[in-house]
């Protein structure tokens, strides 16, 4: 009777064992392929920008600087390795795009031309998805190190050892600003 | 308690699957019951009598039940893509491109769970809805007027609000609700109908099935607008845009009835979707808009009066200041002149308080409706003739001054020639002959009276007894009403329930020189 008690203990620390490994599996494995969206949507980025540096220099040639940072910071971003240097390198390269746009403001030559607005969507579409790319990779890092770091799983993982802790992406201190209300009709929607 | 996004997202939807189960079995038996009594009534007369005819019967009714059910569940996206007019956005537009790319950016967040497509309809509507059938289609609508009046990041929470619905699965849900139950509805009232009392008790079930659909709609729509916050992480947007539909049409007529419950907010204002409590909550499809926006609100630390003030300021930014700008006015030959700034304005020799005036926009008034132009023409008056009284001329806005006319009192406009008249002093001036009249008044109030009296018989076939309500009174602010003097005498004029009267230019010179030249009986006895 005892022993079938202790082997019915037994066959339970294993099924639980077998859910939590496969749940920490598959959340790795989500986490991963988020990873793979972002840099999806970095590509992307990264493609853009030669294009929209082209077309933008005749009209700013007196803001060189400015055009320089964001050509340095993305031949930065293309040839980062590691999770660490790529989340470093795109957030200068936002915060350098971020400034390029703040000045192309000064210049509303600019604003009237058709190739450069469709561009500037296209870029303004791109830094959207690579924020909620970043924002799914965010949410499933806390989950899964939620599911590493809670009470039993703690000494199973450390057990294992097989699951890494990974790394959060972080926004730049500059996005973090509260969002202003504006519900006026808008009659230009240019952007 | 208060129901927060969290509480709301937390609740599993055990609901939405029990629903599910309830309204297909509802659907299943109120179509078989019309089936079997269709079909019992055809065949069963004639041929196949006993046990085995009603099995066969049954399996053949269960079989066409099965194929309606499968054409309307499995291609219901594109029956209502077809139903809205809705289109594939356009590549070229830009707005639609945009929209694309923000469909994009919405299935990032969502981690590309689901493939979603979107489609306009055109039309000056503010709504949106989403659609989801058993063939995988999920297809997003947004009206025209949606996406050219909503910035990037609206147009994104109303996306992202959409999507909930889809990813969460109550959106096939209620879609099933609406094609089994919505689109059937007319067909099942009409054999109802031709068909007789067999049928009551399908309808009874579809009728239920319906209602059924509204009991959890409400729930769904708070979930949704949590899902599209966590998603977009900007419930100010999302109020914004909740705000914004509120004071808006929103496709009454345009979206059909049946399809009400799928929109982010109901086309038509219901009474009940405003309120709260059990029976409320029960009947209506969709939470109070008020609500919604105050949970929203709620999160970002902002009030419905912030939005307002917000959304005033904004429209006003859109205008330039009173003093800046333009206006163009109608001169004596109906030409349209200008543009004039407003002292250019005033300068023209012909502008006067009944001069139309536009500024540029649709709308064209009398230039005293105008308030700057007022305190101009206040002021002129008050320079030519210093004493003014004060009552207002309510043609034109202006002080009237005090006159005498035939030795008794009356106020008179000085820019439209309109004059006051209290009804005990009308008689007086009436029975005083003072004045000779001109061939030109003789004339006028001939014609008047002719052109009246066939008027008048015209009016009274009609049997118009409603009171047109024409001005203001100038003296207690009532609302004047228009009228002729008399029977006899056909000249309209305006009449206050305080006894005060308001005759146009000329009008009172035309009715008594009707009176004393007694035209009355002469014309009618041309007549």
């Amino acid at each position: 009777m005892v022993g079938l008690i202790v082997l019915g203990c037994i066959g339970l620390i294993i099924a639980w064992g077998i859910v939590t490994f496969n749940r920490l599996v598959s959340l790795r494995n989500e986490v991963q392929n988020s990873w793979k969206q972002i840099d999806v949507q970095l590509k992307r980025r990264h493609d853009l920008i030669p294009n929209l540096v082209s077309v933008v220099k005749g009209t700013m040639e007196f803001e060189q600087d400015t055009l320089e940072k964001v050509i340095n910071a993305r031949a930065k971003a293309v040839s980062a390795g590691s999770v660490q240097e790529k989340v470093t390198a795109e957030n200068m390269l936002t915060q350098a795009l971020g400034k390029l746009f703040a000045v192309m403001e000064n210049y509303p030559q600019l604003r009237s031309n058709d190739n450069i607005m469709q561009l500037q969507e296209e870029v303004t579409s791109t830094e959207n998805r690579i924020g909620f790319a970043r924002q799914l990779y965010n949410d499933l890092v806390a989950q899964y190190r939620v599911k590493q770091e809670v009470f039993p799983n703690n000494i199973f993982v450390a057990f294992f050892g097989g699951f890494k802790k990974e790394v959060y992406f972080e926004a730049e201190e500059e996005a973090k600003k509260a969002p202003q209300a504006d519900i006026s009709i808008r009659r230009d929607s240019s952007h | 308690m208060p129901l927060t996004f969290i509480d709301i997202e937390r609740q599993k939807s055990w609901r939405i699957g029990l629903f599910f189960i309830i309204l297909l079995l509802m659907y299943f038996s109120s179509a078989m019951v019309i089936m079997l009594v269709a079909f019992g009534d055809i065949f069963a007369k004639d041929f196949l009598k006993g046990v085995f005819a009603s099995f066969y019967i049954f399996i053949f009714a269960a079989v066409l039940v099965f194929v309606h059910f499968y054409l309307l569940s499995f291609g219901a996206a594109q029956t209502i893509k077809e139903k809205l007019g809705a289109a594939d956005p356009d590549p070229e537009d830009e707005l639609h491109k945009r929209l694309c790319n923000i469909m994009a950016e919405i299935h990032v967040a969502t981690g590309k769970k689901r493939k979603m497509a979107c489609a306009v309809i055109p039309g000056q509507a503010m709504n949106a809805l989403a659609v989801d059938d058993f063939k995988e289609n999920a297809l997003i609508f947004i009206t025209e007027g949606l996406i050219s009046r909503l910035s990037r990041d609206q147009t994104e929470a109303v996306i992202a609000h959409e999507a909930y619905h889809i990813l969460s699965g109550d959106c096939r849900e209620s879609t099933l609700a609406v094609s089994l139950f919505g689109f059937s509805m007319p067909f099942i009232e009409k054999i109802m109908i031709y068909g007789g009392r067999a049928y009551i008790f399908s309808f009874i079930l579809f009728k239920l099935g319906y209602l059924l659909n509204l009991f959890i709609s409400r729930e769904r729509e708070y979930r949704a607008d949590a899902g599209a916050v966590r998603m977009t992480r900007n419930p100010l947007a999302l109020a914004e845009v909740l705000h914004l539909l509120s004071k808006n049409w929103r496709g009454t007529g345009l979206i059909g009835s049946e399809l009400e419950g799928l929109c982010i907010v109901n086309p038509r204002f219901n009474q009940l979707d405003e309120l709260e409590g059990f029976f409320a909550d029960l009947f209506s499809s969709h939470p109070p808009i008020r609500k919604r926006t105050e949970i929203l609100l709620a999160m970002t630390h902002a009030s419905i009066t912030e939005l307002d003030m917000k959304r005033r300021q904004g429209e006003s930014d859109h205008r330039p200041k009173e003093t800046e700008r333009k206006y163009y006015a109608l001169d004596a030959q109906y030409v349209w002149q200008g543009p004039f700034s407003i002292p250019e304005l005033a300068a023209l020799p012909w502008f006067s308080t009944l001069t139309w005036v536009s500024d540029g926009s649709e709308t064209i008034t009398k230039a005293s409706q105008i308030p700057v132009c007022s305190e101009i023409f206040n002021a002129r008056i008050e320079q030519a003739e210093g004493k003014t009284t004060d009552y207002l001329c309510p043609v034109c806005q202006q002080h009237l001054l005090k006159q005498h006319y035939e030795q008794t009192r009356i106020y008179q406009c000085k820019y439209c020639g309109g004059t006051l008249v209290d009804s005990d002093k009308l008689p007086r001036i009436i029975i005083r002959r003072e004045n000779a009249w001109s061939e030109k008044i003789k004339a006028q109030a001939r014609a008047t009276l002719k052109e009246n009296q066939q008027n008048y018989i015209i009016h009274s076939a009609k049997a118009g007894k409603n009171k047109i309500i024409s001005l203001r009174c100038p003296k207690c602010k009532g609302s004047m009403w228009r009228t002729f003097y008399s029977y006899a005498y056909l000249v309209e004029i305006d009449r206050c329930i305080c006894g005060a009267m308001w005759f146009d230019k000329d009008e009172m010179s035309i009715l008594q020189c009707m009176i004393e030249n007694k035209m009355a009986g002469e014309e009618l006895g041309a007549n």
